[in-house]
């Protein structure tokens, strides 16, 4: 369970996600639902967009008060208060000031949203679930009568009308369209994945403006220091070879055995959102994602989970001064000295996966060594169905042992050649890059970008109305 | 608030501390938390966990069966620790016992918590009253209620799993509950508890500074079962954690940095430390507030060594109690093959310990025990012995699996008295590197450390027959378990004492010495979590005298 949404909410959102799949059910039909029922399957909807993963605090937080803090180079973000209150929160909005904030991106008083809120997503959000999300968040969701911080971010930043250029070039107002084609399985896995989940938003590679690539959609890309793979229905660059079963369990717990862990903000879909959805909807998700255009990247020779096998070293390190602590580690005193103990000599993790076999892993087989670089440097955090699933740090936080560049790529790649894709290489820049992108969600990623243009923008603007003015006025 | 540092390398802070063990961590964290600027002198070098596990690793195998838990960490040549494997005769140890006071500890940034069990026991409130209850001993100038929030706190730090049922916990009187609940028991602890316990024998989980769920930054305990002499994973507290969380939050350390003088002022406050840095170079610290944690034997060894014109018999000393009152719990062991398989060594070091002899009329004649459930893997020992025995391939095999499931070790903790003729001296004669001197130590134990021996052993021929034991063996030559006490004892008189019930010195107002030292009774419990609850007792001192100067 995650910090963010506190362990008391497990309970009730088993409960209520079982009752409340009766409303998803009956409401497909555009029937009459009760307020109840409406608030019921809001609350769901608000788990599958995941809403509390920035609104919420974490490490204690009132659910939805806001005040979670979103650092960009331009200054902190802070997430509003969405709860009912009145005072501080979103309590006396109208449905429509809540439609056109969640799907515009734009306040009750008319101000832009700053892009951390994903609203060009939720912009495909149909109109019986907006209002489901309203009733549940203006009536369900406890009043919290607190004022989180306030964003002030400095000039030009600070001119939130700037957000409207970048929205009238790329935010669509378009509704989800249900393709007749396609099963209903099918459509409600792509109304997941796109509206709510906004699986693209990591996935799916974006151009220079930090607009979504449609023609690349779920090719992969950097996220901060981790790298969103290609989930593709392509079986060597993709996904595409998995069965379907296993990657709903993949959803569904963030673990497949001999194959993939989710990381990084994986871990945080999987905990916060993913594993809480219906296993109709995991189905329908599932379904749909198979079914993306196969995107192939030619230099893959083999799938990112067929890598590796186990090896022992064991028997040739001992007896040996070890260099681990050295100037000039070894891969092999690193790896012995710092992972063994869980991943084991042979890289064979443990038989009840408590600990993963680093061969037939994907963070060891992708053509990226992002995510096996950036799970050494801030570890693996995943809460799910009660389990905590924790590999600690290896930066200069670490309360193992603090590794450094050249420590982390030595590893990285003995990792690689022994365990994972010896054709991929670390070198110590690619550490030192990662290090200081950091764990970032994408939203933060995003914002920068979107935040850096909008001032860019903005300046141009300005420059080019004071040529014009010099020039009717010499 | 950040450290004053100089061109000639000397520094100035608020608040310096000498000692970057779990007591000097927890003051530095909680006084850099508060804005203050902190500076922490260690003696020893900054330390690579991979390296000691792999020196632990590729240690021979005498030393890892003979339990060599020093030779793997890295030293400083100018700071060296005790070493038994050879021998560095760094402490010279004299008296009828001074053999039973081979201490191990590690002289490096975060100390002796990167090879302790973390046993986090708290003291009995009786424990606290020893002259006042049974007639022995000294009294405490505070209660354990005193103690009971500091307790807590530390417990919270070091994030301590204990049993939060009170049927299993020893002492019950408790405010909080433990951070989290008890490491669950493996087969081995759940099978010797009850066979035990109906014979009033007490068996409790130890509560322990590890977690089975990931806590704060660390991982959880993975049952690597060598807690000592290194956690490979950090599962287990180590006061580093506490060292880096006083760094994040602006203290500076300076590792390798070795004080050997105290400087004092007219009215007596400590205006400087002095230390030796890695080159030999002499450098000075000044500051407003000044703690010493080194150790029960590096405390008082500095401030005897630190005499000053003022201070002839040293810092601290005006009542002659500085090195005094030494106190260990001098143990022994008991060993046995049980007829039913028990698959000890599963899990952490130790996991449950028999609690039914920690308190009692008896205290007025005799030391009280603990007998510990030792839940290190018995491995090492079963393949000595079955090597004697000449046997080879399978028949060697298979008997070395017979003995590591079979095999038992009780190891026992008994309750010295404080004595002053136990006693922390200065050699006149053998100085260290840097031509400072080395600690004797004169240590001997009376009858009522034997006579708690001799009760100890006859339990211990009771348990073995509930367990059809064979090849019972109890040692009779008393070992060292690390725990130094009483050596800067801590009282309400400056006459007899040497700080008050904060660990504030009577003889300087601006001087603390927390830790073991102060603590003028031993329990039979291991001492860290006390040392860490009076750390921040102390720490809290140190704040208020910091707000009102």
């Amino acid at each position: 369970m995650d910090v963010r949404l506190g362990s008391v909410r497990s309970g009730w959102l088993a409960a209520s996600i079982l009752s409340c799949l009766a409303a998803i059910g009956s409401s497909v039909a555009g029937a009459e639902v009760g307020t109840n029922e409406l608030a019921q399957r809001g609350r769901y909807l608000a788990i599958a967009g995941d809403c509390g993963g920035c609104h919420t605090r974490p490490e204690g937080g009132k659910a939805f008060a806001g005040g979670y803090e979103i650092t960009s180079p331009v200054g902190a973000i802070y997430s509003t208060n969405i709860t009912s209150s009145s005072i501080a929160g979103i309590g006396s909005y109208s449905e429509a000031q809540f439609s056109r904030a969640l799907r515009e991106g734009i306040r009750r008083d008319g101000a832009h949203l700053y892009p951390a809120m994903p609203y060009t997503a939720y912009a495909k959000l149909s109109d019986e679930d907006v209002r489901a999300l309203y009733v549940y968040f203006t009536q369900s969701v406890q009043a919290v009568d607190e004022q989180p911080r306030v964003t002030r971010l400095p000039f030009p930043f600070n001119l939130r009308m700037s957000m409207s250029i970048w929205n009238a070039l790329f935010l669509s107002t378009a509704r989800f369209t249900p393709d007749p084609r396609r099963s209903d399985e099918w459509n409600r896995g792509a109304y997941l994945a796109e509206a709510l989940e906004h699986c693209g938003a990591c996935h799916t590679p974006r151009n220079a403006l930090m607009a979504e690539q449609s023609r690349r959609q779920f090719a992969g890309t950097r996220v901060g220091g981790w790298y969103a793979p290609n989930i593709t229905s392509d079986p060597v660059s993709g996904i595409g070879a998995w069965p379907r079963d296993e990657l709903v369990q993949y959803l569904k717990t963030g673990a497949l055995h001999g194959k993939a862990q989710a990381a990084g903000g994986m871990a945080e879909a999987v905990g916060d959102s993913l594993q809480y959805l219906t296993s109709q909807d995991l189905r329908a998700l599932a379904t749909y994602l198979l079914s993306v255009s196969p995107i192939r990247d030619q230099s893959d020779s083999r799938a990112r989970d067929a890598w590796g096998a186990p090896v022992e070293h064991e028997a040739e390190l001992r007896g040996r001064p070890t260099t681990a602590g050295s100037a000039q580690p070894e891969g092999n005193a690193l790896y012995s000295g710092n992972c063994a103990s869980c991943h084991q000599p042979t890289g064979a993790g443990t038989a009840d996966d408590s600990y993963p076999a680093l061969f037939h892993n994907t963070a060891t087989g992708a053509r990226h060594a992002d995510n096996l670089v950036a799970a050494i440097l801030f570890g693996v955090d995943r809460e799910v169905g009660g389990r905590h699933v924790f590999m600690p740090r290896f930066d200069a936080t670490s309360y193992v042992q603090p590794l450094d560049d050249s420590e982390v790529a030595t590893l990285a790649n003995y990792v690689l050649q022994e365990f994972g894709n010896p054709t991929v290489h670390v070198t110590i820049d690619d550490v030192a890059a990662a290090r200081s992108r950091g764990f970032a969600k994408w939203l933060v990623q995003v914002t920068e970008g979107l935040l850096i243009f909008a001032g860019f923008a903005l300046v141009t603007l300005g420059l080019w109305t004071l040529g014009r003015r010099r020039r009717a006025h010499p | 608030m950040s450290v004053r540092r100089f061109n000639n390398g000397d520094a100035d802070a608020d608040l310096v501390v000498v000692g970057s063990g779990v007591v000097g961590a927890l003051i530095a964290e909680q006084m850099a938390g508060a804005q203050r600027s902190v500076l922490i002198l260690e003696a020893g070098p900054r330390l690579d966990r991979a390296q000691v596990v792999e020196n632990w690793r590729n240690l021979n195998f005498q030393q890892r069966v003979g339990s060599d838990f020093q030779s793997l960490y890295p030293q400083s040549p100018l700071a060296t620790a005790p070493l038994e494997f050879p021998p560095n005769g760094y402490v010279l140890l004299t008296g009828k016992n001074g053999d039973s006071f081979h201490q191990g500890y590690i002289r490096a940034v975060g100390g002796t918590t990167w090879h302790w069990a973390a046993s986090c026991w708290r003291h009995l409130p009786v424990d606290f009253q020893m002259r006042a209850k049974y007639g022995v001993g000294r009294d405490w100038p505070i209660s354990y209620s005193d103690l009971e929030p500091y307790y807590c706190r530390a417990e919270e730090a070091m994030g301590v799993s204990g049993p939060n049922d009170p049927a299993l916990q020893s002492p019950t009187e408790r405010s909080r509950p433990y951070p989290n609940d008890m490491i669950p028991w493996a087969h081995g602890d759940t099978r010797v508890a009850e066979i035990v316990n109906p014979h009033g024998y007490r068996s409790v989980p130890i509560p322990q500074g590890r977690a089975v769920r990931p806590w704060k930054r660390r991982p959880a305990c993975c049952g690597n079962n060598n807690c000592q002499p290194i956690c490979p994973i950090g599962a287990m507290y180590n006061a580093i954690h506490t060292v880096q969380a006083a760094e994040a939050k602006g203290a500076t350390v300076l590792a390798e940095s070795v004080v050997y003088a105290i400087d004092t002022d007219a009215n007596n406050r400590v205006t400087a430390v002095r230390w030796y840095d890695r080159n030999r170079q002499s450098h000075r610290a000044t500051g407003r507030a000044f703690v010493i944690a080194c150790n029960a034997l590096e405390t008082p060894r500095l401030l005897l060594m630190a005499a000053n014109a003022q201070n002839p018999s040293g810092i601290a000393n005006r009542s002659d109690q500085v090195g005094r009152n030494l106190m260990d719990h001098s143990g022994f062991h008991c060993t046995f093959l049980a007829s039913d398989p028990l698959w000890l060594g599963r899990g952490p070091a130790q996991s449950s310990c028999l609690v039914g002899s920690r308190d009692g009329s008896f205290r007025s004649e005799y030391s009280a025990n603990k007998i510990i459930l030792n839940n290190i893997s018995r491995v090492g020992p079963a393949t000595q012995q079955a090597l004697k025995r000449g046997l080879t391939g399978t028949a060697l095999r298979d008997e070395i699996r017979r003995r590591t499931i079979h095999g038992v070790d009780l190891s026992i903790s008994l309750e010295p008295l404080p004595a002053p003729q136990n006693r922390l001296t200065l050699s006149k004669t053998r100085h260290d590197a840097l031509g400072l001197p080395c600690p004797d130590v004169n240590y001997e134990l009376d009858d009522y450390v034997h006579r708690g021996y001799d009760a100890a052993a006859q339990q211990l021929r009771h348990i073995g027959s509930l367990f059809n034991a064979v090849e019972f063996e109890v040692t009779t030559s008393l070992n060292a378990n690390n725990h130094m006490m009483g050596s800067t004892v801590m009282g309400f008189d400056p006459k007899d004492s040497v700080v008050d019930g904060d660990c504030r010195a009577h003889d300087h107002p601006n001087l603390w010495l927390p830790g073991g030292g102060p603590m003028p009774s031993a329990s039979v419990v291991n001492s860290t979590l006390t040392m860490a609850a009076l750390g921040l007792k102390c720490a809290d001192s140190v704040q208020r005298a910091l707000e009102h100067a």
